[in-house]
């Protein structure tokens, strides 16, 4: 008797993995994929679409999610093991590896203490302070050196305040969300104010060059681009504080906790002068030989360097990295390729354009929001790299002004605010298991319409002026 | 005479013991506990363990999990609940001792270590801990983590290679059984000459002198034939010392090599008592120092003070 | 003082990392390459060496040396970080990583009093019957699900069958050892006998798909290696059995209470039910679907689905896996691959033939004695896989039949009997505290005669049978 209680609570507890199994069969037997695609690619959107349901209502931790995408492309056919495999990991993949790697090694260290003690003096205690605080700094951080780097560095300073307002985080869910969701989101909108706040910045660059629309220097980028970035802080402040209404207005207990912290760990010594050191190692490695290395084996070399100089044990990284992140990572990033690989990728582009073409006439209004919706939706699934990589040729070839919508498409990309997939400091954050995916989505359409008004005063009033 | 100020408090001491094994480790275990009596110092008994290679570090995991659920315990944890019966047996009429169980499920994980946490320990202050790793290593961390003033650990067929990098690398007093026989009658032979380290080293004589009953004497080495001030004030501040403690002890001027001397001297009969070396770590590693020396070469129990 | 005793006490522990990267400085900027060799096929080969000499000195934790080995490969090897990771991740390192947590998942379970009561009921109390019964369980175990799981589950049956004869440790040590190396043994000759078995033979398999070499179907596999695996059991069971002599010949009472302990852990639960019949899942889809999916996908799928059921919680195998192991196999079949494509490989094969010829002229002894012999020795320095990882690419440049050479190395690799760090099976037992360094010298030097002479049986009597 009570093995059928089992079963039926089984069920109801995973009934949304059942109806994504369901659905998936249904598209895989039942519905013929359309003429111009091919199977392969129609199965690789099947397993993305099965993965999106999966990723938003959680039936089944995370990790299980990314073995899921993995050997479903093996089981459909869509590739072989091994392709598969190599798709899985490569520098993406070891640079979120690496930085949350380096989180836990810095934190071991208690620099993060040391470093929310910085900030918090600049901004005083009252919590709206310290939300726009944080959303500042790491937007205008992030311009210069990258959105990864920033949510790497700021996240175990927002997860410290967490726990000294208060050892049990669901009590403070709204300020915990509050204060991550400013560092990704402020490392989000700020990655686009420079060309090194992204590599997606650089693969825009480099299309311009290619179908000869001219080049662009670092200084006119920032003219053209930053004002959008110093508007958004502001409001993405307010939208935060809005959606998730943090439970506390002040945080002097935290504070007052921290402070005693770091002053009974007393001076910094030989051990964090290191650390530091170290870090600033890796930092200056990723603003000057990420392109010759790539972010990811520089990240790497950094944890490398943390263990062998025993400023971290491997027991601790082993412990506290959030491993299932990574394979998720890396499982988005495999589906990624093969969606362009099949032509999937290239075959949604067609068809959103092709439809809207039949909406909006004006081929300019078309050019723009094909490329922003384009670009700003499938950011949001694959990396925004790949997104811009894919996205670029098709929209650079709609005619118009290219660098006007290279411009677009390269912030349009930064648009990943929806899922804890969507970009690299969205899934740094939720590694910390203190956000939901459905937290993602209250304050990402909110963000989203933010950015795309923001985006589209920047064009109509401010480009005109250049 | 002004009374000096102490530089070993008595109140707050604490010692640690090493362990490795049932079948050798009852001498260290026995001393370890007795000295730690002496100065009413908690006791802190660590056994440290190999660790797995890397490769299969997770698959000794798993099955030391799995053996747990067949009651069958890290075979360190065995070492540390025979070390308690040990201490037990050492003091059968005290009750509250006696009133702590070892109870292997009760272990905590922290800071690379475990705990085993004995409840019902009111006032006895033992420790027992478990470590994996190399011996040094493992010993430095512990010292670290819980400030210990005093390491007792047990001599070691490795003794050459090991004496070295226990003495300049643990960051307390070392005090290093070697071939400790419980039966035999030990004099106490401190080494005094003009360091810092020999007030504190002729506190500790005196306590133990005191409290164990040991006859005490002093050997101050000088190459040459000629005895400075320095060494000599050194000798007569011991012995005034002594004096007022109500301690006789005899005291010796010999020239020589100082190590050599030490070593003869010492014979088989005496526990040696001397500072620990004040030549910086560079020269230390290069050229040794007289207390690693002094280990390398004698057989006796020897305790270096810090 | 600006140097303090730490930093001195830091140098002398990590003194091996600073001797290999010295080791490596010199060779990189000092010495050129050999004519025969590339360059980019030098930096790999130093960066292997450098690799090789941090694995067996372990200055640093593996994990260390596994991120050293993916970042050299981009700042002196040549190659991207994106062209490292489409070589580090493979079907191999998927199945290692879903086999050590298919044995997370399944070792929880505490199946292994079903176990021990079933071993107990087939090979009754006499003791010579209990260590042959165990010799051969391990390695038929082993060869299906790998020797890490099977010792996991057989160790606590052997220990609590040793405390239940109530005699002292001293009185007993020829009786434990010899249960307990029946159990290793047993684990690490059996993990052979089928691809599933063991990473090794997984990343063998890998390595003959990535080099063109040709494949082996799960079944073939089988019906070449597995009378090796039968012609062992009785010989190792035999050698235990005379260098660790029991003390007592019969177990009754031991037994007994056994019988009486495992009896009382209750029915089977629906969850061990479910644990079972998944598994047998799993290794049907090993053997029947192997080629189609590749054996990681299907362990994968098998991990999946032990969570899906909530048979085991991600925690749990989060905590339960060496994430630092599977990023050293990454690393080690990265830069095997990378051996091979630069030329590394073909050119170290080249030379231990030339530096062989002399004293072996057949040509396909050479071979097979080149093969042979890297893989033995290796292996009882290195883990089995990791010697795979890195002599799989020079056996399979020598020449010869690569599917037979493969499998001699493979096999080869398995002879880890000497030390008690090189196999899996071995530091297990070891951590028990009831054996000593000098048992496994003692047995393994006959272990590894006894299996040498089956591997030339087999591979001369047996293989040309099918090739």
């Amino acid at each position: 008797m009570t093995i059928y209680i089992d079963v039926l609570f089984w069920m109801r507890q995973k009934r949304w993995f059942l109806i994504a199994i369901a659905y998936g069969l249904f598209m895989h037997f039942g519905v013929s994929p359309p003429a111009d695609l091919n199977p392969a690619a129609f199965d690789a959107l099947i397993i993305i679409s099965m993965a999106l349901i999966l990723i938003i209502t959680e039936p089944l931790p995370l990790p299980a999610i990314a073995m899921f995408m993995l050997f479903m492309q093996v089981v459909l056919g869509i590739d072989t093991a091994n392709n598969v495999a190599s798709s899985f990991m490569n520098d993406a993949v070891f640079f979120i590896m690496g930085s949350l790697m380096l989180a836990v090694a810095i934190v071991s260290q208690g620099l993060d203490k040391r470093l929310a003690l910085g900030i918090i003096t600049l901004t005083g205690h009252k919590t709206w302070r310290i939300v726009a605080g944080f959303t500042a700094i790491s937007a205008i951080l992030a311009s210069f050196i990258g959105e990864h780097t920033v949510a790497a560095m700021m996240m175990p300073v927002g997860l410290t305040l967490v726990r000294y307002a208060n050892k049990d985080p669901k009590k403070v869910a709204g300020l915990t969300a509050a204060l991550l969701f400013s560092i990704a989101y402020g490392a989000t909108i700020g990655s686009i104010g420079t060309p090194s706040g992204g590599g997606r910045n650089v693969i825009m660059m480099n299309y311009w060059a290619e179908f000869g629309a001219g080049s662009v220097t670092y200084l006119e980028w920032i003219k053209y681009v930053y004002p959008m970035v110093l508007f958004q802080i502001p409001f993405t402040v307010i939208i935060l504080l809005w959606t998730f209404k943090p439970e506390q207005s002040n945080l002097d207990s935290a504070v007052r906790k921290l402070v005693i912290d770091v002053a009974r760990a007393g001076k910094i010594k030989g051990r964090e002068w290191l650390a530091i050191f170290l870090f600033f190692l890796v930092f200056l490695g990723w603003v000057f030989l990420s392109e010759d290395f790539g972010l990811g084996i520089i990240a790497l070399l950094g944890v490398f360097l943390y263990l062998a100089f025993g400023l971290v044990e491997w027991q601790e990284l082993n412990r506290k990295t959030n491993w299932g992140v990574i394979l998720l990572f890396g499982a988005a990033i495999s589906i990624g390729i093969q969606m362009n690989k099949t032509g999937a990728a290239e075959w949604i582009a067609q068809v959103i354009i092709v439809n809207l073409g039949k909406v909006i006439n004006d081929p300019a209004i078309l050019q723009g929001s094909v490329s922003v919706l384009l670009t700003g939706f499938m950011s949001n699934i694959l990396s925004s790299s790949a997104t811009v990589a894919v996205v670029g040729p098709i929209v650079l070839d709609l005619g118009g002004d290219k660098i006007l919508i290279g411009y677009a498409t390269a912030i349009a990309s930064a648009f990943g605010y929806f899922t804890a997939v969507a970009a690299p400091a969205c899934t740094i954050i939720y590694s910390s298991g203190l956000v939901k995916s459905k937290d993602f989505l209250r304050a990402g359409w909110k963000m989203g319409i933010l950015s795309l008004v923001s985006l589209l005063g920047l064009s109509l009033l401010w480009w005109p002026l250049l | 005479m002004t009374k000096k100020k102490l530089l070993v408090d008595p109140k707050s001491l604490k010692f640690l013991t090493a362990v490795s094994s049932i079948e050798y480790s009852k001498p260290t275990l026995k001393m370890g506990a007795l000295i730690a009596s002496v100065f009413d110092a908690s006791h802190g008994v660590v056994y440290v363990g190999e660790r797995a290679s890397g490769f299969h570090g997770s698959s000794v995991n798993m099955t030391r999990q799995n053996l747990d659920n067949w009651n069958i315990i890290h075979p360190g944890l065995e070492v540390l609940e025979w070390a308690l019966e040990e201490i037990k047996k050492m003091s059968p009429e005290n009750q509250d001792l006696a009133k702590i169980k070892f109870n292997p499920d009760h272990v905590h994980e922290e800071d690379g270590r475990v705990r085993v946490i004995l409840p019902n320990d009111k006032g006895s202050r033992i420790e027992l801990i478990l470590r994996e790793g190399e011996l040094v290593d493992q010993l430095r961390r512990e010292i670290q983590l819980e400030d210990y003033n005093l390491a007792i650990i047990g001599g070691s067929q490795n003794k050459r290679h090991l004496a070295h990098s226990i003495i300049q690398y643990i960051p307390c007093s070392i005090f290093v059984l070697q071939k400790f026989n419980p039966r035999k009658h030990y004099k106490l032979l401190l080494l005094v000459d003009d360091s810092a380290a020999t007030r504190k080293s002729v506190e500790y004589g005196a306590l133990i002198a005191k409290k164990l009953g040991w006859p005490v004497r002093t050997l101050t080495v000088s190459k040459t034939k000629r005895f400075g001030e320095g060494y000599q004030g050194a000798a007569d501040l011991t012995k005034a010392y002594f004096q007022s403690k109500d301690i006789e002890v005899e005291q010796f001027f010999l020239t020589g090599d100082p190590v050599r001397t030490f070593v003869e001297f010492a014979g088989d009969n005496h526990f040696i008592i001397m500072g620990a070396s004040t030549l910086n770590p560079v020269k230390q590693l290069l050229f040794g120092s007289k207390p690693i020396k002094t280990l390398e070469q004698t057989d006796v129990p020897i305790l270096i003070v810090r | 003082m600006f140097i303090t005793a730490d930093m001195i006490f830091w140098v002398q522990q990590k003194r091996w990392l600073l001797i290999a990267l010295a080791v490596g400085a010199v060779l990189y900027w000092f010495i050129p390459h050999p004519e025969s060799l590339g360059q980019d096929a030098y930096h790999i080969l130093i960066i292997i060496l450098m690799t090789l000499i941090l694995i067996l000195k372990e200055p640093i934790p593996l994990p260390a040396i596994a991120l050293q080995l993916i970042f050299w490969q981009v700042i002196i090897g040549g190659s991207t970080a994106n062209e490292v990771g489409s070589y580090f991740m493979n079907d191999a390192v998927f199945f290692i990583m879903g086999s050590l947590m298919l044995a997370v998942a399944i070792v929880s379970q505490g199946l292994d009093k079903r176990l021990a009561l079933g071993i107990i009921r087939i090979t009754g109390n006499k003791t010579w019957r209990i260590v042959t019964g165990f010799t051969a369980i391990s390695a038929l175990l082993s060869s299906f699900m790998g020797p890490h799981m099977v010792t996991a589950m057989m160790l606590p049956v052997a220990l609590t069958l040793i405390r239940f004869t109530n005699k002292s440790r001293k009185s007993i040590r020829g009786l434990t050892a010899s249960l307990l190396f029946a159990i290793a043994y047993g684990a690490m000759f059996g993990s052979i006998g089928t691809p599933s078995g063991g990473g090794r033979n997984v990343i063998m398999m890998n390595y003959w798909a990535e080099f063109g070499s040709g494949s082996l179907s799960y079944i073939e596999w089988i019906k070449l290696v597995y009378p090796m695996v039968l012609l062992e059991i009785p010989l190792a069971a035999f050698i235990i059995l005379k260098t660790f002599p029991p003390e007592l010949p019969v177990l009754d009472t031991a037994v007994r209470r056994l019988s009486a302990e495992v009896a009382r852990s209750g029915k089977t639960t629906l969850k061990q039910m479910a644990t079972l019949l998944l598994f047998g899942g799993v290794l049907l889809g090993w053997a029947f679907l192997s080629e189609n999916y590749g054996l990681g996908s299907i362990a994968l799928i098998g991990v999946f689905l032990f969570v899906a059921f909530g048979l085991v919680s991600w925690e749990e195998l989060s905590k339960g896996t060496n994430w630092g192991v599977i990023l050293l196999f990454g690393a080690t079949i990265s830069i095997g691959v990378q051996m091979k494509n630069t030329g590394g490989a073909a050119w170290l094969a080249d030379g231990s033939v030339n530096l062989l010829k002399g004293l072996i002229p057949n040509i396909d002894a050479l071979r097979a004695v080149v093969s042979v012999a890297l893989s033995g020795v290796l292996s009882n320095l290195l883990s089995g896989s990791a010697t795979v990882a890195v002599v799989g690419p020079v056996v399979l440049n020598l020449g010869g039949d690569p599917i037979l050479l493969g499998l001699a190395s493979v096999i080869s690799s398995a002879f880890g009997y000497f030390t008690t760090v090189a196999a899996p099976a071995c530091t297990i037992i070891y951590s028990s505290g009831l054996v000593k360094a000098p048992d496994f010298l003692r047995a393994g030097w006959k272990m590894a005669v006894m299996s040498t002479l089956s591997l030339a049986l087999v591979g001369l009597v047996w293989w040309p049978l099918f090739r």
